[in-house]
């Protein structure tokens, strides 16, 4: 677990010293279900920072939204990490207007299952390495961490910060490839009316509420392909061509672009499962291009390599 | 009228509806529960104390709908607007108080929305008391209550091996003939367990005065404060239960007008062909939710818009609170001007 005392201290200290004029981390909720994300501007305001299995956003998401012209404090896991180098990848900050304070991460605890387990009325949760010990008025539980943890975090590849200015924790172990190339794998396996039947079950709930995209730090497009409406790109209403165009197009913009982070997923309110598009995607990424992406700040996704020489013969110097 | 329903006949008598009505009722669809047509081989109910995921308001609301198909060639004719008899069992109060105050939208005087009312017309609530109070709720403090009977035909209070059906309508009446009147014991045990359900309610914020707090700190830093973390997603207003706003958009393809929800909170809702937007930001969008629920609606029929169910506390993406915002907002100072 982290030490949040040692958090704080480094966060006061990049805003006393001028090095950020904003640390992004997380302060408590109403709930000790739902911690929020928050914005630090002096060191007061720092007493408030926590961090723990509960912060369930990734806060690079905030780097496209905070003024352009400010220096920035973050705290950052693996995956976060990793987005913020996909963004510097893609122009849309630079590296020396940043701070990271990377924090080792063992997780993000699914608060869904801790309610469907424990309640609603929950006071307090504590976490250690591998229990969440949850307080009800009907008393305490514990469940073992790793079973209560995303899917996406169960699977982590890369739970350690890469880049970061200063890590403070312990790093912890990293994920192997072979669940992910597993779970990867199962679901191509299946013959093509399984799959389908699957997509279409899980993209079928969807309110096109746009969680999952406002969750993602990729998405960050002015106007996104469905928002255009003059003329009109896509089907507009929760109609199963309109949820699955929005589930398959969502998932190829994110082609070399996406950490596997499972942020999409944990803003889902209706427990759409979108990962297994993404992480197909991301395996593809690895097996024909041996690219993953955010594993620096410098190499550019394969899909967005064009140059004008590039082969295809609908490019200038292509072929014939 | 006050029956006794022992829950052992529930089965039957649902099943027995079905020769007459289609019954929705809170089904497992997933890791939530959601109202759907009951078919015969699952005549169950759900034991939760959960709300639905999706409040009933869509099944008068449809996300999306068609209105008018058309042709090419100029001419159209009127959606399909055949609707059998329904009942919702099941709903809670805080979504049937949604659904009557919905009425005040799509039933006006001048105004009124054909699809809405014949939803409304052919359809019978059986609601269900919350007799365990649900944690990120607040009906009390909207002033309704766990067992708040407007807009429904019958109430109903889990008694344990039997449910009170309280019959508040004819319409009501008509569904549950051959039930035994409720003893004084049960009826006094129903009154105890909704009084204590109410009291486990805590008052969530101050209502006193909060329309003037709104309006008069239109221009207040603190909607900027409230905003920063917000994602600008759908999730508060489309699980909201009073949240009716849509769009009509031309399916050209399948030569249909249809109507699908919208949510203030998206840029695109109120940005105008000019490309001027009048909400640029999340600042102004956010401040447009929470005006129009407890400022605006109070302007229109002198009532709050939101009936307290919690939802979008529970499924906000990032944890925002409209409780501990309107907390905050009681804190704001009243306009200099107005103290003067």
């Amino acid at each position: 677990m982290p030490d949040i005392n040692a958090l704080r201290l480094e966060a006061k200290r990049v805003l006393r010293e001028g090095i950020v004029d904003v640390v992004v981390g997380f302060k408590p909720g109403d709930s000790p279900l739902h911690p929020q994300p928050a914005f630090f501007r002096n060191e007061d305001e720092v007493e408030e920072l926590i961090h723990n299995g509960l912060c369930k956003n990734n806060l690079a998401n905030y780097l496209t939204r905070l003024p352009k012209q400010e220096k920035v404090g973050m705290l950052v896991r693996g995956c976060e990490n990793r987005s913020v180098n996909s963004l510097i990848v893609e122009s849309q900050k630079e590296r020396d207007d940043l701070y990271l304070i990377g924090v080792p991460c063992e997780g993000i605890i699914d608060w869904r299952q801790i309610v469907e387990q424990a309640g609603e009325h929950i006071s307090l949760v504590e976490e250690s390495e591998t229990l969440v010990t949850v307080h009800t008025p009907a008393g305490v539980n514990s469940f073992n961490r790793f079973e209560l943890l995303h899917e996406s975090c169960q699977r982590c590849l890369y739970r350690n910060p890469i880049s970061a200015d200063i890590v403070i924790g312990d790093p912890v172990a990293n994920g192997s490839l072979d669940p992910v190339a597993q779970k990867v794998k199962d679901f191509e396996n299946q013959d093509i009316e399984a799959r389908y039947a699957f997509f279409q079950k899980e993209a079928e709930r969807c309110i096109r509420c746009y969680a999952c995209r406002e969750a993602c730090p990729s998405c960050y497009c002015a106007e996104c392909f469905v928002d255009h409406n003059a003329p009109r790109w896509t089907e507009s209403g929760a109609t199963p061509a309109g949820m699955q165009g929005w589930h398959i197009v969502r998932a190829f913009h994110q082609s070399g672009r996406c950490t596997s982070c499972g942020a999409c997923e944990r803003a889902c309110p209706m427990d759409i499962k979108m990962t297994y598009l993404t992480e197909k995607l991301n395996h593809d990424m690895r097996e024909k291009y041996n690219f993953e992406c955010g594993m620096d700040a410098e190499t550019k996704p394969p899909f967005q390599t064009v140059t004008l020489d590039d082969k295809n013969r609908f490019f200038l110097g292509g072929g014939n | 009228m006050k029956l006794i329903l022992p829950k052992n006949d529930l089965p039957d008598q649902l099943r027995s509806w079905r020769k007459e009505f289609t019954v929705y009722l809170p089904q497992k669809l997933e890791r939530f529960s959601h109202f759907m047509p009951l078919d015969d081989a699952n005549a169950r109910i759900l034991e939760q104390p959960h709300n639905t995921r999706i409040p009933p308001k869509a099944l008068f609301l449809p996300m999306t709908e068609a209105l008018v198909k058309f042709t090419r060639f100029g001419t159209y004719e009127d959606a399909n607007m055949e609707i059998s008899p329904r009942i919702v069992f099941g709903m809670r109060p805080c979504d049937a108080q949604a659904v009557q105050l919905l009425d005040t939208v799509f039933e006006q005087e001048q105004y009124t929305d054909p699809f809405w009312v014949k939803r409304q017309e052919k359809t019978i609530k059986i609601g269900l008391g919350c007799h365990v109070p649900c944690a990120n709720g607040f009906c009390t403090t909207v002033g309704y209550g766990p067992f708040n009977k407007d807009g429904l035909d019958v109430l109903l209070t889990d008694l344990g091996d039997s449910f009170l059906v309280e019959v508040l309508s004819e319409s009501g009446k008509t569904l549950f003939e051959n039930l035994h009147e409720a003893s004084e014991e049960l009826l006094n045990q129903a009154k105890e367990i909704q009084n204590k359900a109410h009291d486990a309610m805590p008052i969530a914020f101050e209502t006193e005065n909060l329309k003037e707090k709104i309006d008069q700190n239109f221009k207040s830093d603190y909607w900027d404060e409230v905003s920063r973390s917000c994602l600008g997603c759908g999730v508060c207003t489309f699980l909201c239960p009073t949240c009716f706003c849509f769009d009509i958009v031309d399916e050209v393809q399948r030569q249909e007008r249809v109507r699908n929800w919208d949510t203030c909170m998206f840029r695109i809702y109120s940005l105008e062909a000019s490309g001027h937007n009048p909400r640029p930001s999340r600042v102004e969008r956010t401040r447009q939710r929470l005006s129009h629920k407890y400022a605006y609606w109070l302007d229109q029929i002198g009532l709050i818009g939101c009936t307290g169910c919690g939802r979008c506390v529970s499924y906000c993406p990032v944890g925002l609170d409209i409780r501990a915002m309107l907390r905050q907002a009681q804190s704001l100072p009243f306009e200099v001007s107005h103290a003067e």
